[in-house]
């Protein structure tokens, strides 16, 4: 839908075609040679400059290669809502601010509005759609749903993000590592006391309402 | 944004290259992104990751001194074990620093040296003195967040919660300009923004940070600060402070503020009084006294000054073991 | 007569929403996520100036921008722009990125104006300049009277007066504002973020020339209103004619930016009371003068009206003797619109400060003194109850008295929402498979409210079915029609036109099948016997299943360090009474919306003008605060459940008395009162008297 043409692929094919013919000759020196070549010339390709036109990029998303053609500005956010289907992160803000575009980076939570798509390559991302395996939600998701820690839905996806990547590293936080933990999250409609709770049930936590409700 | 090439360098001097006179370096993103996005500095034709720039991202513990590279990410220094223990006011100043999603990818170079925060500077619409403007909106306007001591027209002060930190501790920031490594107290790394309204701090275009290098004494470190809210939000005021404590008493004490000027705010003679002595309610008072003398404040910022007086015998009585 | 059911399964018990599968594994699709085919981006051009004439607007550069396929101005000819952030044009393309290069390339002549007004004392100046010419930026002040208020005040035994002043708070729903629209043979398709997808199609069919039949509005689901998003917007507008030039649909939604600028706010209060009461404590006279703005008015440019800055005065407590007098004041800034529960947080405010501050001259326990005052029985019973849940009696210190230096103290403040009632237009569908399957169709929108829910949990407990076997449709103008979703009036519109429709649903069904009773366990066999037709009934809203109002109290317990000026809201007790609860769960989270919202208020939350420039200082969540998980207290929730009033709505009482609460709490702790929102650490240190002036002449 936003494809447009990868430029210089050429260039490319010559360096790796005349790397391969390098070989691989044992006398010291030719090999010190050919090695200090071999990595000026990896270093010129990886020091190719991309864009500003839209560039191949492949994105490993849910364990699936995502394969575009982007400018270097477009964002992880951008590249994820507008150049594949993958809407579940949201944009709140744009600015790094709200968190409702939050992505795991190989695990680590990070706004993916302020993240270079071309730049998240190599990296695992996962997004909420990537969650639930075979249909089964996870834990957190189910704990979610049971504390009604959402209301209109929009930073949802985003404080799963956050509360899934604590649990990986910390299995029992308190209360107060989970509020560290979901700080750059933020909520409009007030799931904020229930988020905490489903957090802390996830975490195998016990979690008592403590609303009463009275039969006037 | 507007369009921008994009490479990857593998050595500082490629880099230096690839950005020419032309480019800008890529660290982190939080800051060099935002700025893009609100078109608040002139349109670079080239980003340069420096990411991938080798021995930056490494925090090395000598003895007598440390050496945190300036690739080295604000997260991974909240988490350290080691510089928990060696340098608590350094965890605890980055682990306040925004949301956990920007310290994962925020860099100890790109916190030091990352641009204003006025909101002045940062609205794309107010042609403001920091900008190339004619006039400082803030001087006149709402000035809650600004400076209380300033050396030029503009006053947005420094509010790099690490830069803060590492003034207290005599860190050095090694910057590559030209090829050759330059050191740079907090104090120079910062000194262009005191004397000049354009600027956030001392560094040149080509500039690239290299690491931050402490001593390693037997020193305690502390960093409290105070935002609107409890968290993902920038200080009102902020206070580092660090010494070596003998029998309840400071040696060779520092104490720096972080907002209330372009660069973290020092007072050599506040130093030289808290040296030698116990910091009890007075002395701490009386150093607060000094630190925050010739305050000029604004119509809407004046309450920084007790605000950073409270911060300052807080942190120095929390310095000397008082809880 | 119909009557809710006594003994209930789900009614009134906590049941999870039925719709969290789609939000927790990112299925939702909202509107900014629809994905048409070949769709286009699109982006608006916005007044970098706070007033201006607009000369002319060049749209073929941008129309050159490779990506670009429609480029629409707002108006053609010569046009005055009256805030920073008023539209001006609108561009579509094929990435995000070819529109922020499109905008950039558009060229607008303008004459920009140097004289405006951002602030409204500077508005309210006699020399002022006019936002709308010829127009005076002071209405002219509303009077009402009852009693002899200057001989009362003569006759009471204790006088207060106060200044309090509120700002304009920004609605900021986490998902913009904007519609995906595209056109087909028959008409035009809104995929809306919207409260009101009728309003929505009026208005596109309107601004468009068009037979409502021939628009369709859909909001399947949407990332919170609060008030804002009634009709299609300037936005709406503009998208639908991008996309009828570009033959293609367009999504636009406003940015994070355009949302602090342009598309509603709370007007402002500055409140000047002075009350007074007789010796027993008995309220005897009310003074109230205020003013506050609604930037350019509610009329051009807002959508959705309820917009005025008016408030109710004197709020909730009974005074016999009273002069109110209220302006409005124009200044160069966006439009309010009606914000959850218009004018009743900042009365509330306004209202509750004077009374703790008279409370505290009679030397009287404020709990006391609203309870002596407040002529609703349901809200006196809940102060009682919450005070024994907060355990007032035992944190209740004379103002100041707690140890520093970080100080404690308690306030409390009343709720109503008087306005607002079930809505007779409530139309719906209940469609009954011969499978057993049960789909329910109505016009009305779930915001975030648990609409959605609200029918599956009335549905299921009259069909005698789970809530999970209940598929629920909403949100499109293809199904019959629905009030928007405001005034807190939806659960009570949809809970007695679901109970019109079961009813219906079984009659037929017992007609159809000869089955007595299909309820519960019959239902699969009875369903059966419908052969290969489903059955339909269409059902309305009745009457005797809902009424209003509401009514609602708040305890809070506030932390504040005297030396830094930080406060800390510790816990939040309240007690409220919606009627019948239809879900418990869905209710807290409600209550806990309403009072993090009230919080934010209270302590964060302002849009910051400047002077000079005309901007909005604070277009982010940078520096436009909301609260945050850290900054959230611990919240207690008491619920009344009353069914024999039948359904009542919930959504704003719970928002009105927090800021009033906390704001008492602070003032407790603190021996001194902060009358100004938001309550920020710099104002406690000035009403603590530790601010010293500005130095004499800044440089």
């Amino acid at each position: 839908m936003k494809n447009s043409e990868p430029d210089d692929v050429l260039g490319a094919h010559s360096r790796r075609t005349f790397l391969k013919s390098l070989g691989t000759a044992a006398v010291t020196a030719a090999t010190a040679q050919v090695r200090s070549v071999a990595a000026e010339l990896e270093k010129v390709n990886a020091e190719k400059i991309l864009g500003p036109g839209p560039v191949p990029v492949t994105l490993r998303v849910n364990g699936q290669a995502l394969s575009l053609n982007l400018e270097p500005r477009v964002t992880l956010l951008d590249a994820l809502r507008n150049y594949s289907s993958l809407t579940g992160a949201k944009e709140g803000c744009d600015r790094a601010a709200c968190g409702a575009c939050t992505v795991l980076l190989d695990g680590q939570p990070i706004y993916s509005c302020q993240k270079l798509a071309l730049e998240a390559q190599g990296h695992d991302i996962t997004t909420v759609e990537g969650l639930a395996q075979d249909g089964k939600l996870t834990k957190v998701q189910q704990a979610f749903i049971a504390h009604d820690a959402l209301q209109c839905g929009y930073c949802t996806p985003g404080f799963i993000m956050s509360v899934t990547a604590l649990l990986k590293w910390n299995p029992r936080p308190t209360a107060e590592e989970i509020k560290h933990a979901c700080a750059g999250n933020l909520c409009r409609c007030g799931t904020q006391p229930h988020i905490l709770q489903a957090a802390l049930e996830a975490a195998g936590v016990k979690v008592q309402s403590k609303t009463e409700v009275l039969h006037a | 944004m507007n369009a921008f090439a994009y490479a990857t360098a593998h050595s500082p001097g490629s880099a230096r290259e690839l950005v020419a006179n032309r480019g800008l370096y890529l660290a982190g993103g939080n800051d060099l992104l935002g700025l893009l996005k609100d078109y608040l500095l002139p349109a670079p034709q080239i980003l340069v990751n420096i990411k991938s720039l080798p021995g930056l991202n490494r925090i090395e513990r000598g003895e007598k001194l440390w050496s945190i590279g300036a690739l080295v990410t604000v997260a991974e220094l909240e988490r350290d074990a080691e510089v928990a223990r060696v340098f608590p006011g350094l965890r605890d100043a980055a682990s306040e620093i925004a949301s956990p999603q920007i310290r994962n990818v925020a860099t100890v170079g790109g916190n030091l040296a990352q641009h204003s925060r006025c909101w002045y500077f940062r609205q794309r619409d107010v042609p403001c003195l920091k900008k190339g403007g004619d006039l400082c909106y803030a001087r006149h306007g709402d000035n809650r967040y600004h400076s209380l001591f300033t050396g030029n027209d503009c006053i947005s002060p420094v509010v790099s919660s690490l830069g803060t930190m590492f003034a207290a501790l005599d860190a050095r920031a090694i910057v590559l300009r030209d090829g050759k490594e330059m050191p740079m107290s907090m104090a120079q790394f910062y000194e262009k923004a005191f004397t000049e309204p354009t600027a956030h701090n001392s560094l040149a275009p080509g500039d690239l940070i290299l690491r931050v290098e402490l001593p390693a004494t037997r020193r305690r470190s502390v960093y409290v600060q105070v935002s609107d809210k409890h968290t993902f939000d920038w200080a009102l005021v902020s206070c580092a402070a660090a010494a070596e404590v003998e029998d309840g008493k400071l040696k060779s004490p520092r104490v720096a503020l972080g907002s209330l000027s372009p660069v973290p705010h020092q007072v050599e003679a506040a130093n030289e009084f808290l040296d030698g002595k116990a910091p009890d309610e007075a002395v701490v008072a009386q150093a607060a006294d000094m630190i925050l003398k010739g305050a000029q404040p604004l119509e809407h910022n004046a309450y920084k000054i007790p605000l950073a007086h409270a911060l300052i015998r807080r942190a120095l009585r929390k310095l000397g073991g008082e809880a | 007569m119909p009557s809710w059911p006594t003994e209930t399964r789900y009614l009134s018990h906590p049941v999870p929403r039925v719709d969290a599968a789609a939000k927790v594994t990112g299925q939702a699709r909202y509107s900014s996520d629809i994905q048409a085919e070949g769709w286009l981006y699109g982006m608006i051009l916005r007044s970098k100036w706070p007033a201006a004439k607009i000369l002319s607007i060049n749209l073929e550069p941008a129309l050159k921008i490779p990506g670009i396929r429609a480029a629409v101005k707002v108006r053609e000819g010569e046009f005055t722009v009256r805030f920073y952030g008023e539209e001006l044009a609108a561009v579509a393309g094929t990435t995000k990125q070819a529109c922020l290069d499109a905008l950039h390339a558009i060229e607008v002549q303008a004459e920009p104006r140097h004289e405006f007004v951002v602030h409204e004392d500077d508005a309210k100046k006699d020399d002022a300049p006019q936002v709308w010419d010829g127009v005076p930026n002071v209405s002219r002040p509303r009077t009402t009277e009852r009693g002899n208020v200057d001989a009362a005040f003569g006759e009471c035994a204790a006088v207060i007066e106060g200044f309090y002043t509120t700002p304009v708070q920004i609605h900021h729903p986490m998902e913009t504002h904007g519609h995906t629209i595209f056109w087909t043979d028959d008409g035009l398709t809104a995929w809306s973020s919207t409260q009101g997808i009728s309003s929505v199609r009026d208005s596109l069919a309107g601004a468009l020339g068009l037979e409502h039949s021939r628009v369709r509005v859909i909001t399947d689901f949407m990332g919170g209103g609060f008030g804002a998003k009634f009709n299609c917007g300037v936005e709406g507008i503009l998208a639908a004619k991008l996309s009828r030039a570009a033959k293609a649909p367009v999504r636009l939604m406003l940015t994070r930016f355009e949302q602090a600028l342009a598309v509603g706010n709370r007007p402002s209060s500055f409140q000047k009371i002075k009350m007074g009461a007789t010796a027993d404590g008995t309220l005897h006279a009310f003074e109230g003068e205020n003013y506050g703005t609604a930037g350019i008015g509610a009329g051009a440019a807002t959508a959705g009206g309820g917009g005025g800055a008016d408030i109710p005065m004197p709020y909730l407590y009974r005074v016999p003797n009273v002069r109110v007098k209220q302006w409005e004041v124009a200044i160069n800034a966006g439009s309010a619109r009606a914000f959850r529960a218009p004018g009743n947080p900042p009365a509330s405010f306004g209202m509750e400060c004077a009374m703790d501050d008279l409370a505290v001259k009679l030397g009287m326990d404020p709990l006391e003194f609203r309870l002596k005052n407040d002529p609703v029985d349901i809200r006196r019973r809940e102060f009682q109850i919450g005070a024994e849940k907060f355990g007032w009696k035992e944190k209740y210190r004379k103002p100041g008295t707690s140890p520093g230096p970080v100080k404690i103290g308690v306030g409390c403040a009343g709720a109503a929402w008087p306005a607002g009632g079930p809505s007779r237009n409530t139309h719906g569908e209940a469609q009954i498979n011969p499978d057993g399957s049960v789909e329910f169709r109505l016009g009305v929108q779930d915001i975030g409210t648990g609409t959605k829910t609200v029918i599956a949990v009335v549905a299921a407990e009259l069909l005698g079915l789970k809530p999970e076997q209940i598929t629920v449709h909403v949100g499109d103008t293809n199904f019959p029609p629905g009030p928007g979703s405001g005034g807190s009036t939806t659960c009570a519109s949809v809970s007695p036109t679901v109970y019109d429709l079961c009813q219906k649903a079984l009659q037929q069904l017992q007609t159809q099948t000869g089955v007595a009773d299909a309820r519960g366990e019959n239902w699969f066999a009875a369903c059966k016997k419908l052969g290969v037709t489903p059955l339909v009934v269409h059902g309305n809203w009745i009457e005797g299943l809902s009424t209003r109002p509401a009514y609602g109290v708040q305890f809070a317990e506030v932390a504040v360090d005297t030396e830094t000026g930080l406060v800390t809201v510790r816990k939040v007790v309240a007690v409220h009474d919606c009627g019948l609860i239809i879900d418990t769960l869905t209710l807290e989270s409600q209550i806990n919306g309403g009072i993090i919202m009230g919080m934010g208020y209270a302590l964060y939350e302002e849009r910051v003008m400047d002077d000079l420039s005309g901007v909005v200082l604070n277009p982010n969540f940078e520096t436009y605060k909301l609260p945050g998980i850290a900054d959230v207290p611990d919240i207690e929730i008491v619920l009344l459940n009353m069914p024999e009033r039948g359904v009542i709505g919930i959504g704003e009482p719970a928002t009105v008395p927090t800021a009033g609460a906390i704001a008492n709490a602070v003032a407790n702790a603190l021996g001194v009162r902060v009358g100004s929102l938001p309550i920020t650490p710099a104002k406690v240190l000035a009403a603590l008297g530790k601010v010293p002036a500005p130095a004499a002449s800044p440089t």
